[in-house]
């Protein structure tokens, strides 16, 4: 059984994603704000397994968080970049550096997918008050960014050695 | 050599009684540098069960909230029938279904709500969610067991509401914080801070009169508009549980 979910982490762990995207804790908010949890994990899975997997899983992540949220905005767009540029990072080996390039490569990522997202409700709201919207999207985007780069070096670096460590155990 | 050790037991703070006389001297004296305030809260829990006012306040406002209440029925009933005459649509009906909130995005870029009810239950999308308080949102989705509610913070959410002083209509619009925004298409139009607002008589989406909030600020007349910011009463950040009222309209 152990060996079982050893084996699949990867799997199991992106399977909690969109129930953690759920779970919406208020506790660990700012500003009304989360941190933005799929980069948690599509960090370091696009880290090991490269650029096209990257883009590939970002469109899945995309596909069950659209479908828990509001029909008229969509992740994806933000989450396949993402996707893709994490794949093309390559894991430090100095451990504390890797630690801060996790929390700033997922604060550059908020920011990718929270302009994504504001861009298309300005896009979407076109005519109506749009300086309200965009003064609160940004607001959001700000604290979003600053949870995000806060939480990812714990999250991601024990998820990536957790990845690897499955990873090992496979081949 | 001279030996000038003394027997130790001899010295003041070897005996415990000192130290005890040293303690309760001290509790005096932050007694007395705190002004008794330690008695005074002391006395305060002690005698709360019996202040004189405090159960006299209890009868009074049950009888307040009683009296409230029989005078909400007799409004109702005299609505219903007044409805009934006019030919207009009920503002309420008793066909709701109570639903607990499971999931909650009231910050960032969704504004929405996870209620434990589905199309199992009856849930319809377009049906209309209050909370204590007032109008909540609209059911945007639904599954078997959940029903996903757009709230009216959300950008998602615009919807046909009016002013009950000088029954001016508008449109509330989300703007993605908590405040969503009222905007009245016409630059006269008579609206002042601490107006109520409800939903309109004149939408096809709400029953006519759910509160809604109350007219925070007025922001600047655009050329052919005015927007206010509006304080919403039903407070989706703290509500736990919902109604879902299944009459669509």
């Amino acid at each position: 059984m152990n060996k079982f979910f050893t084996n699949r982490l990867s799997i199991i762990s992106f399977i909690f994603i969109p129930i953690i995207f759920l779970w919406h804790p208020n506790w660990l908010g700012f500003l009304g704000a989360q941190p933005y949890w799929p980069l948690f994990w599509l960090l370091p899975w696009s880290m090991i397994n490269g650029s096209f997997n990257g883009l590939v899983f970002g469109l899945f992540l995309g596909l069950i968080l659209d479908s828990l949220t509001l029909d008229n905005f969509s992740q994806i767009p933000g989450l396949m970049f993402c996707g893709f540029l994490f794949g093309r990072i390559k894991i430090n080996t100095d451990i504390l550096v890797g630690h801060f390039r996790y929390g700033l490569i997922c604060a550059f990522g908020s920011i990718l997918c929270g302009t994504l997202l504001l861009s298309q409700i300005l896009f979407k709201n076109f005519s109506d008050s749009n300086s309200l919207i965009f003064i609160s999207g940004l607001k959001n985007i700000l604290a979003e960014v600053f949870l995000t780069g806060l939480f990812a070096p714990f999250i991601c670096s024990k998820i990536l050695r957790k990845f690897k460590f499955s990873r090992i155990k496979l081949h | 050599m001279f030996d000038i050790r003394r027997i130790s037991s001899s010295r003041w703070w070897h005996k415990k009684k000192s130290w005890i006389f040293l303690g309760i001297f001290l509790f005096l004296v932050f007694v007395r540098i705190s002004k008794g305030s330690l008695y005074k809260d002391l006395f305060y829990f002690i005698s709360k069960p019996f202040w004189p006012g405090q159960f006299q306040k209890e009868v009074i406002l049950k009888s307040i909230d009683q009296e409230s209440l029989i005078k909400l029925n007799l409004i109702k009933k005299d609505n219903i029938r007044l409805r009934k005459i006019l030919s207009l649509q009920e503002s309420s009906n008793n066909d709701s279904i109570s639903a607990a909130v499971i999931s909650r995005k009231t910050g960032g870029w969704w504004r929405q709500i996870l209620l434990n009810k589905g199309s199992k239950d009856g849930v319809e999308v377009g049906n209309i969610v209050t909370g204590p308080g007032g109008l909540l949102g609209r059911v945007n989705n639904t599954s078997l067991f959940t029903a996903s509610v757009t709230l009216l913070t959300s950008p998602e959410s615009k919807l046909g509401v009016w002013i009950d002083r000088s029954q001016t209509n508008g449109v509330l619009v989300g703007s993605g914080d908590d405040l969503p925004t009222l905007i009245l298409y016409s630059k006269d139009a008579d609206i002042k801070v601490g107006d109520f607002v409800s939903s309109s008589p004149a939408s096809s989406l709400l029953p006519p009169n759910i509160p809604i909030g109350i007219v925070q600020s007025i922001d600047k007349t655009l050329q052919s508009k005015k927007t206010a910011k509006i304080l919403l009463l039903a407070k989706p950040n703290l509500i736990d549980w919902v109604q879902i009222l299944k009459e669509n309209i």
